[in-house]
């Protein structure tokens, strides 16, 4: 039972892990630039896609599963920086409806342009060989990858931390967030600090999508589960928050698998009972700040 | 706003073209096939689900991503008490517009309390939380496959008797609707959404208006929900799911959600414009996508707003008149 339990701790952690990628894309643009991307599914979608073509294309080249993963990375980080700029751009100042709209048409374009390209049928790639099968630690046996992925996961968590923290366009954009006018009158190009946040947070949305290929066959349908994940991550966590997210993640992936141990029947519930919970007792979020009405 | 001018303007001719679309209505199944007397039921309840959420949206300037939530509600709680003939007819629907009544009791007390895209997301939660119940609870809602086989009573069981059913509820409650927008209740609304802090000043007592405009917009959501059952004899999950809420708000910003007619001209251009397209193309979503990105960033008026702005500039052809009277509000 012991075994049990941790094993699913750890593919619960893993999975946390994959929608806290896509939930802080997304924390950092609702942050910064206000806007709620309902799109960020679809380019977690897109990265799982762009990562099993890549890496299947180029079997044979040593690395080619990583060459994948930083590839559909950049690519998405490509496509959000065009998608902010055709169409998140007119409506930065408008009512958010507009922009729960245009987000969300785009998600519907981009159902149907995934659909097109890789047709309905699930595909699937294979992670390297060192990184498959199950590992034992002091004689639990558990999956490489599961834990690869949750090792990557606080890695990146710590470095975007630091990135945001330490690094002066970390500063940028947090003064942006703050003030925008007062950062504009400082000298910074704000529609540019926009685009490259919008970019940075879509990168790790097809980050997210690229690495959890292995684990999980790419769908059409998976950009919708993922999105309301990262919804419930970001609203949990707080907005903006990015240490508020990692918990949130890490809190949501462990009641997702001990739901599923305990009471399989009613787990697909209990993520949405803890937002219910949060939104109802403290609606700014665990590691949020208050609003002022 | 030049609302007020408008409808006495139009007063007359409004009421006439009213009383002559209600005649065509009603003697419609006379010409039109059962498909398409099907097809109108459609729009007739996503219009009284679009105008209803309009009441919120376009009324009172919140909005809520999970309008389904009462939606399915009202056709759950309907469809479950026929399904296992725990009350006639017109008990069940009684009894299922008590149950949308309570549902958006207890979730209006929760929502009055927050703001702005909070107040959207919880909305959201609670939708989610509906689907999960109807999608997860097999041994009573049948879970995935949703509730087939509901008994409707014979007399509406063809499409011309459903149709007619559903025609007279729609517009009785558009009727309700119309009449609660232009009522002081309704007027006081607007104040709330254009200016927040000014509403507050003159006394308006703003988190109880907006409690009952969750609950009277969520009641007449939950009618739909209930009309949609009546139509389809089946409930599913996915009258909760967000992509039906993002149905209704799409239909308010097709339609243009600064006016009443917005929601009901946006529901049938939407239905229709799904069943052309349906026709020729599996790849719906991609026109659905497109279109929802151009009304957002090119017609933020919608339909009804493009059109009456035309239609003023020719009535006002040749007179000054304050040319942002009709814009949406700041």
């Amino acid at each position: 039972m012991f075994e049990v339990i941790i094993f699913q701790i750890v593919s619960g952690l893993s999975e946390g892990m994959v929608v806290f990628l896509c939930a802080m894309g997304m924390t950092l643009i609702l942050g910064s630039l206000k806007v709620l991307n309902i799109a960020h599914g679809s380019i977690y979608m897109l990265g799982a896609y762009l990562g099993v073509m890549i890496s299947n294309l180029l079997t044979g080249i040593p690395g080619h599963f990583y060459l994948g993963i930083v590839l559909s990375t950049i690519l998405c980080a490509l496509f959000g920086g065009l998608v902010e700029i055709l169409v998140i751009r007119p409506i930065y100042k408008l009512n958010e409806i507009y922009q729960f709209v245009t987000t969300y048409g785009v998600t519907f374009i981009m159902m149907d342009v995934t659909k097109i390209i890789w047709g309905g049928a699930p595909q699937t790639v294979n992670q390297p060989a060192y990184l498959q099968g199950p590992v034992s630690l002091s004689g639990i046996l558990l999956p490489k990858y599961n834990l690869a992925l949750i090792i990557f996961g606080i890695a990146v968590f710590v470095a975007m931390h630091l990135f945001i923290n330490r690094s002066r366009f970390g500063l940028i954009i947090r003064g942006v967030t703050v003030d925008r006018l007062v950062m504009s009158i400082f000298g910074t190009n704000v529609p540019q600090t926009y685009t490259l946040v919008f970019m940075i947070g879509c990168g790790l949305a097809g980050l997210g999508g690229a690495i959890i290929a292995p684990l999980s066959a790419v769908s059409p349908g998976i950009d919708f589960s993922v999105l309301v994940k990262a919804f419930i991550v970001i609203i949990v966590g707080g907005f903006g928050s990015l240490n508020g997210a990692f918990l949130a993640s890490v809190i949501v992936g462990l009641t997702n698998a001990c739901g599923i141990l305990f009471a399989p029947k009613v787990a697909l519930g209990f993520p949405f009972f803890i937002m219910l919970v949060v939104l109802i007792v403290r609606p700014w979020g665990l590691l949020g700040k208050p609003i002022r009405e | 706003m030049s609302e007020d001018r408008n409808s006495t303007f139009l007063s007359w001719r409004s009421g006439l073209a009213l009383s002559l679309l209600l005649v065509i209505f009603y003697l419609l199944p006379l010409f039109l096939a059962d498909n398409w007397l099907n097809l109108i039921t459609e729009m007739l309840i996503m219009a009284l689900a679009g105008a209803a959420l309009n009441l919120l949206l376009g009324d009172c300037g919140i909005i809520s991503f999970g309008h389904a939530g009462f939606f399915a509600v009202g056709a759950y709680t309907f469809g479950l008490l026929l399904y296992y003939r725990l009350a006639s007819f017109g008990a069940a629907f009684l009894l299922a517009i008590a149950g949308v009544i309570l549902f958006s009791l207890i979730v209006g007390w929760f929502l009055i309390r927050l703001v702005e895209i909070y107040f959207s997301l919880l909305c959201l939660a609670f939708s989610q939380v509906v689907w999960v119940i109807v999608s997860v609870w097999y041994s009573v809602t049948g879970g995935d496959d949703g509730l087939n086989g509901i008994p409707i009573p014979g007399l509406l069981f063809s499409a011309g008797g459903s149709y007619y059913f559903v025609l007279t509820v729609v517009g009785v409650c558009l009727l309700l609707l119309f009449l609660i927008r232009e009522s002081p209740f309704g007027y006081s609304l607007h104040a709330i959404r254009d200016n927040r802090k000014r509403s507050g000043f003159i006394g308006i007592n703003q988190k109880l208006h907006i409690y009952i405009a969750i609950v009277i917009s969520g009641l007449f959501c939950g009618i739909a929900g209930i009309l949609l059952v009546v139509l389809l004899h089946a409930a599913f999950p996915g009258y909760a799911s967000l992509t039906k809420s993002g149905d209704f708000l799409f239909v308010c910003l097709l339609g243009g959600m600064y006016h009443f007619s917005g929601p009901i001209v946006g529901s049938f251009l939407y239905i229709l414009l799904h069943f052309i397209i349906h026709r020729y193309t599996e790849y719906w979503p991609i026109f659905l996508g497109t279109g929802l990105t151009v009304i957002a960033i090119f017609f933020r008026g919608g339909v009804v707003g493009f059109a009456m702005e035309k239609y003023q500039s020719y009535l006002f052809r040749g007179r000054t008149r304050n040319a942002s009277a009709d814009r949406e509000p700041a």
